[in-house]
C-alpha cells in the first residue's frame, strides 16, 4: 500500500475517533453525577433557610447552583406525582409553609420516604434559589 | 424584590377581603420546547409556585430557572449560562389576573375557558401578555392549564450568530398547575 494511502486512512480513522470523542463527552456528555459531588458548602438547614430570607441576593449569588449539604429536622416528605420532596418548614405566612424544598433524586426516592417527621436528616442537593415562600433543591441524595 | 413580592401577595389578599381563599401549588409544571432543523429542546420545570384568588382573578407564578431540566446536560448548561443566564436572573414572574373569572363557577365541577392577562418577566424583560387558557375545577382541586408561544427576542434572549440557523426563535409554553385551596 502506498504510503499516502495509509495516511489517508489513519487521518480518517482519527477523525472518526475525534467526532465520536466529541459527541460522546461534549455534545451528549452526562449530568453530573450529584450523588457523588463534593458540597461546596455544608449547612445547618434553618440558617440556610434563613440566609435567603433575611438577603436572597447575597445567598443566591453564595449558593445558588451550587451543591450544599444540609442537616435539620424534617417535617415531612411529599409525593407530588413522579416526584419525593423532603419539606423543612419554618415559618408559616398567608401562602402557607416557608422553608426548604428538597427534590430527590428517583434512587433515594424510597428511602427518603421512610423518613420520620421530626427527625434529623442530612440531605445533598443542587440549590436552585429562593422563590419567596421557599429555597428550592433539586437531584438531591440522602448522606448516610 | 422579595419585598416586592410579599408586598403584591399582600395586596392581592387586602383586594380579596381578609376572608379570601386562596389556590396554590408549589409544584406547578412548565415545559418549554422548541424544534429547528438540528436541535429540539424541552426544559421541564415541576417546581412552580402558583397562586390563584377565585375572588379577584389574580393570577402569580414564580418559576426558579436553574430548576428545569434537560435531557443533556450541555442544553442545559447552555440555557442558564447562554440564553436566559440564570445567575443574574434567576427567576420567571407571572403577575395578572384572570380576567372572566366571574364566568368560573368554583362550587361546580367542570372545566372552563380562562382569559389571562398579565406582565411576564423573564431575563430581567417584563412584556405584558394575553393568553387563553383552561380552569378545571374537580371537587377542591384548581388545575389551570395554557399552552402558548413566546417569541426569544421579545426577552432579550439572544441566539450566537454560530447556532441562529440551529435553534427556533421561538418557545411553545406548556402549563399546568394543579392548585389546591389554602386553609385558612
Amino acid at each position: 500500500m502506498k504510503l499516502w494511502i495509509k495516511i489517508l486512512i489513519g487521518l480518517v480513522v482519527i477523525g472518526i475517533i475525534a467526532a465520536f470523542v466529541v459527541y460522546k463527552f461534549l455534545i451528549n456528555k452526562p449530568h453530573p453525577d450529584f450523588e457523588n459531588l463534593k458540597p461546596d458548602y455544608t449547612l445547618d438547614a434553618a440558617s440556610f433557610y434563613k440566609e435567603f430570607n433575611t438577603s436572597k441576593e447575597n445567598a443566591n449569588k453564595l449558593y445558588n447552583g451550587k451543591i450544599i449539604e444540609i442537616t435539620g429536622k424534617l417535617t415531612r416528605v411529599e409525593s407530588a406525582d413522579t416526584l419525593t420532596i423532603a419539606v423543612f418548614a419554618f415559618e408559616q405566612d398567608i401562602f402557607g409553609e416557608k422553608g426548604l424544598r428538597c427534590t430527590m433524586l428517583k434512587k433515594f426516592g424510597a428511602d427518603a420516604m421512610k423518613f420520620k417527621p421530626d427527625g434529623i436528616v442530612r440531605i445533598k442537593g443542587y440549590c436552585t434559589g429562593y422563590n419567596g415562600t421557599d429555597v428550592v433543591m433539586e437531584q438531591c441524595s440522602i448522606v448516610y | 424584590m422579595k419585598k416586592y413580592f410579599a408586598l403584591l401577595i399582600l395586596a392581592l389578599i387586602l383586594t380579596a377581603g381578609v376572608r379570601a381563599q386562596a389556590y396554590v401549588t408549589k409544584n406547578g409544571y412548565i415545559r418549554f420546547y422548541s424544534e429547528a432543523p438540528m436541535e429540539k429542546i424541552e426544559g421541564i420545570n415541576r417546581q412552580v409556585n402558583v397562586a390563584m384568588l377565585p375572588a379577584t382573578g389574580d393570577f402569580v407564578f414564580k418559576v426558579l430557572m436553574k430548576s428545569f431540566n434537560f435531557e443533556k446536560a450541555l442544553m442545559q448548561e447552555h440555557f442558564n449560562e447562554n440564553y436566559v443566564e440564570s445567575d443574574k436572573y434567576p427567576e420567571a414572574t407571572f403577575l395578572g389576573k384572570i380576567t372572566n373569572i366571574k364566568a368560573i363557577n368554583f362550587a361546580k365541577d367542570g372545566s372552563y375557558p380562562a382569559m389571562v392577562e398579565g406582565k411576564l418577566t423573564i431575563h430581567g424583560v417584563t412584556q405584558v401578555v394575553k393568553q387563553n387558557g383552561t380552569i378545571t375545577i374537580n371537587k377542591d382541586i384548581v388545575s389551570a392549564k395554557a399552552k402558548f408561544t413566546l417569541l426569544l427576542a421579545d426577552y432579550k434572549i439572544s441566539v450566537p450568530s454560530t447556532v441562529v440557523n440551529n435553534i427556533s426563535k421561538s418557545l411553545e409554553i406548556t402549563v399546568d398547575a394543579a392548585m389546591e385551596k389554602l386553609n385558612k
